[in-house]
């Protein structure tokens, strides 16, 4: 996905008819709620009259992040009474595809969510769409909000050519990332320990060992490759036993002298290839989507499910308790490296006339504070903050946010692969597929990916 | 007096105009016609071409490039082996529906079969469904445990059973083949309804002589069918060349570019995240002026046995 993969926002909305809403306690909710009479007394924007802050998003899953963007929304507007917020929610394929259009048009909305990457992003600064929000993260304290790694994702120089360096253009409100799915249920059954592998040796150990024990006919690691880009995530947690997050980053953000030509990513390969020929993904996953291969997962095909933490509901909803779930496991470094990033970044509209009032209504989307971060939990999501309350109370959603912390705080984010040209998306989907299905070898997919890369990379300069 | 008759004759004279010729108020008749081709025709079609020269991401101030797109067009792989995609679909969507329509018309006519306006209409039918719906119908079909495979599995042929739509081999032919069932029935109809024009004679004299069927379909029905021909593979290939919605909704041109055809090249070069808007037109006008192209031949085909 390119995670801009529309898939891994749709399948929040898969989780709404699955009707799960994991229950879960949290701490921290004893803050005052924002909407109390105390808060009101100081209203910085009352000078402005009545204002109403038009706000796009492509997070439209209900059950999902619409609700509690909905509920952030009612509560900033309590917060200050003359400020309507009037939202509008579109998917995510759909959304791409106009909001640069709407950004430029007259009616462009004061708040609204991009896309990280030479894709979307690049487009919205280097058109002057959106503006750069250095003076509003100092104002609020954002910096503490994301690590020097993680806030790469939202800065671009002004020409839209560098990108994880600069200015900081916008925020991102859930954390994203992919990990381990396990049906322990099943393990348990095989006769296999469902202790949690410590290293990626012990894991490739387990998969092999699962491998020998299922039927033929079905996968150890279930997967719906029809975009082609399903099985960069699995790899990506393989990739991330080999190389650091930095220096995939460093990769998408066309930093000088960085190459997919790594000793690190031809290992990577070479374990995939040995995944793929022993037939531990079966031999459907083309033909598959990534949410049919979730549902299909959560029905008890397979033992594991290598993924985005945003199919997390629509797979507890089909496994329940024997469900567990753990970040892919550390390579040599001990560091655990995987693929993920926060959700759609929102931004201020260079056209808007309130953005300070923009800047403090997209600080009440992130912040996490006074019970925003209980709605998230509630909905599935994980605050994208690292200063955001634990979720506790079950043990399945605090593994899912404690995974995104973990990846935060050791710096092994890489963000995803796709970002680093406007067609690496397509370019990694094919050259995946054909490795996956034996008409290339890792040299050509290594070159392919490296000659887009170059050839965009020659544009930038 | 004059009579009745004298006096049209008398203002023909008047005009100066041969009689029969074309009067010129005849494009007052044309206008409201004309004036929507121009406007939601012409005119888009001018400004595709016009934005081909320029590299314009939608946004941003356009830049005038000249005849760069097209070059890039000609040197790109993708582009190149989707217009050899878009060939193969044709020997679908036109070859492969027009002998199966001739073959149900051949049958159709020797052996008049009770019923024909029902078989006629259900034959037909696919032609009216709308394509999302026939692609996720197909979807269906064609899934890993779907009923083709349980079908393939049953009888016996489990070594045949593939993922089709997500086969590198395969999945060019499955979607062609969505595209035979789709135009077969229009082919046959139109074939029907030319076979029903030919003169009975020819068939009486034919089987005087002592023709077989196979003999008497050469001989009669297929030089009667002529126009009817062209206009079924002018239709079929057209649809062919530019079917976007249903590799769309089916592949969106997987596996591994396998089914990209010109018209999704298009479309994911000016929406999706490249937003190159006038490399897009490029590729579109390219596209208009192969179709073009094929309708004029196919076009001169026709006239040519008059």
């Amino acid at each position: 996905m390119g995670i801009p993969t529309p898939s891994r926002r749709t399948v929040l909305a898969l989780a709404a008819t699955s009707a799960i809403g994991v229950a879960v306690a949290f701490t921290g909710s004893s803050a005052a709620r924002p909407g109390s009479a105390a808060n009101a007394a100081a209203n910085p924007f009352a000078k402005y009259g009545n204002v109403t802050l038009n706000v796009w998003s492509a997070d439209n899953q209900d059950p999902g992040p619409k609700p509690v963007i909905e509920e952030i929304s009612k509560q900033f507007e309590k917060k200050y009474p003359n400020v309507k917020v009037k939202l509008t929610f579109k998917a995510f394929t759909d959304y791409m595809k106009v909001i640069n259009l709407a950004l430029n048009g007259n009616n462009a909305p004061d708040v609204a969510e991009g896309n990280q990457g030479y894709g979307t992003d690049a487009l919205l600064v280097r058109a002057k769409l959106i503006r750069p929000l250095d003076g509003y993260a100092k104002k609020y304290g954002w910096g503490k909000y994301y690590s020097a790694g993680a806030a790469a994702q939202f800065r671009w120089t002004p020409d839209g050519k560098t990108f994880g360096k600069g200015n900081l253009w916008g925020v991102g409100q859930f954390g994203q990332s992919t990990g381990v799915f396990v049906n322990a249920a099943r393990l348990k059954k095989l006769g296999i320990s469902t202790v949690h592998p410590k290293t990626f040796a012990e894991f490739d150990a387990l998969v092999t060992n699962v491998r020998g024990k299922l039927p033929k006919s079905e996968p150890v690691i279930t997967l719906g490759n029809k975009d082609g880009y399903e099985i960069v995530h699995a790899w990506g947690m393989i990739q991330g036993a080999y190389v650091t997050g930095k220096s995939v980053r460093d990769w998408i953000f066309h930093a000088p002298g960085a190459t997919f030509d790594t000793p690190g990513n031809a290992k990577a390969l070479a374990v995939l290839k040995r995944w793929v020929d022993a037939g531990v993904f079966g031999t459907d996953y083309n033909a598959v989507g990534e949410n049919d291969a979730a549902a299909a997962f959560a029905k008890g095909k397979g033992v594991f499910y290598m993924g985005g933490n945003w199919q997390a509901a629509v797979l507890k909803a089909g496994l329940g308790s024997g469900l567990e779930f753990y970040n892919g496991p550390a390579g040599a470094s001990g560091k655990h490296v995987a693929i993920g990033s926060t959700s759609l970044p929102w931004h201020i509209s260079a056209k808007t006339k309130n953005a300070d009032i923009a800047a403090a209504y997209i600080d009440f989307l992130i912040n996490a504070k006074s019970g925003s971060a209980k709605l998230m939990y509630a909905q599935n999501q994980i605050p994208a903050i690292s200063t955001a309350p634990k979720a506790v109370g079950d043990p399945y959603l605090s593994s899912i946010a404690g995974g995104w912390q973990q990846l935060v705080k050791q710096d092994g984010l890489t963000l995803f692969p796709d970002w680093t040209t406007d067609t690496m998306y397509t370019t990694l989907g094919t050259e995946f597929q054909k490795f996956a299905g034996g008409k290339e070898s890792a040299a050509d997919v290594i070159k392919h990916v490296q000659a887009d890369w170059e050839k965009f990379d020659k544009k930038l300069k | 007096m004059s009579s009745p008759e004298d006096r049209p004759r008398a203002r023909r004279k008047l005009s100066g105009r041969a009689p029969g010729a074309p009067r010129r108020v005849a494009y007052l008749y044309i206008l409201p016609a004309l004036a929507f081709y121009l406007l939601f025709t012409l005119f888009p079609l001018g400004q595709t071409v016009k934005l081909s020269l320029y590299a314009w991401d939608g946004v941003s101030p356009r830049e005038y490039v000249g005849f760069a797109n097209y070059r890039e067009l000609f040197g790109d792989e993708r582009i190149r082996a989707g217009f050899g995609h878009a060939l193969q679909l044709v020997l679908f969507f036109s070859v492969l529906s027009i002998v199966l329509g001739l073959f149900l018309t051949a049958l159709l006519t020797r052996f008049p079969v009770r019923g024909l306006t029902f078989f006629r209409t259900v034959l037909f039918m696919p032609q009216t469904i709308a394509t999302v719906v026939v692609a996720q119908a197909f979807v269906w079909w064609y899934a890993p445990e779907g009923p083709l495979n349980e079908f393939l599995r049953a009888i016996g042929l489990s070594g045949y059973a593939h993922t089709w739509i997500g086969d590198f081999d395969w999945a060019l032919r499955a979607v062609g083949a969505i595209g035979t069932w789709v135009t077969f029935g229009l082919c046959m109809v139109l074939f029907l309804a030319g076979a029903q024009r030919i003169d009975g004679s020819l068939y009486e004299a034919a089987r005087v002589d002592g023709a077989g069927a196979v003999r008497e379909f050469l001989a009669v029905t297929l030089p009667g069918l002529r126009n009817e021909l062209v206009v079924a593979a002018t239709l079929t290939t057209i649809t062919a060349l530019r079917s976007f919605d249903l590799i769309y909704n089916t592949t969106s041109g997987g596996p591994a570019g396998e089914t990209e055809v010109p018209s999704w090249l298009m479309f994911y070069n000016a929406f999706d995240l490249p937003h190159r808007v006038g490399y897009a037109a490029a590729i579109a006008t390219m596209l208009t002026l192969t179709i073009s192209a094929v309708a004029l031949v196919l076009g001169r085909l026709s006239r040519a046995g008059e």
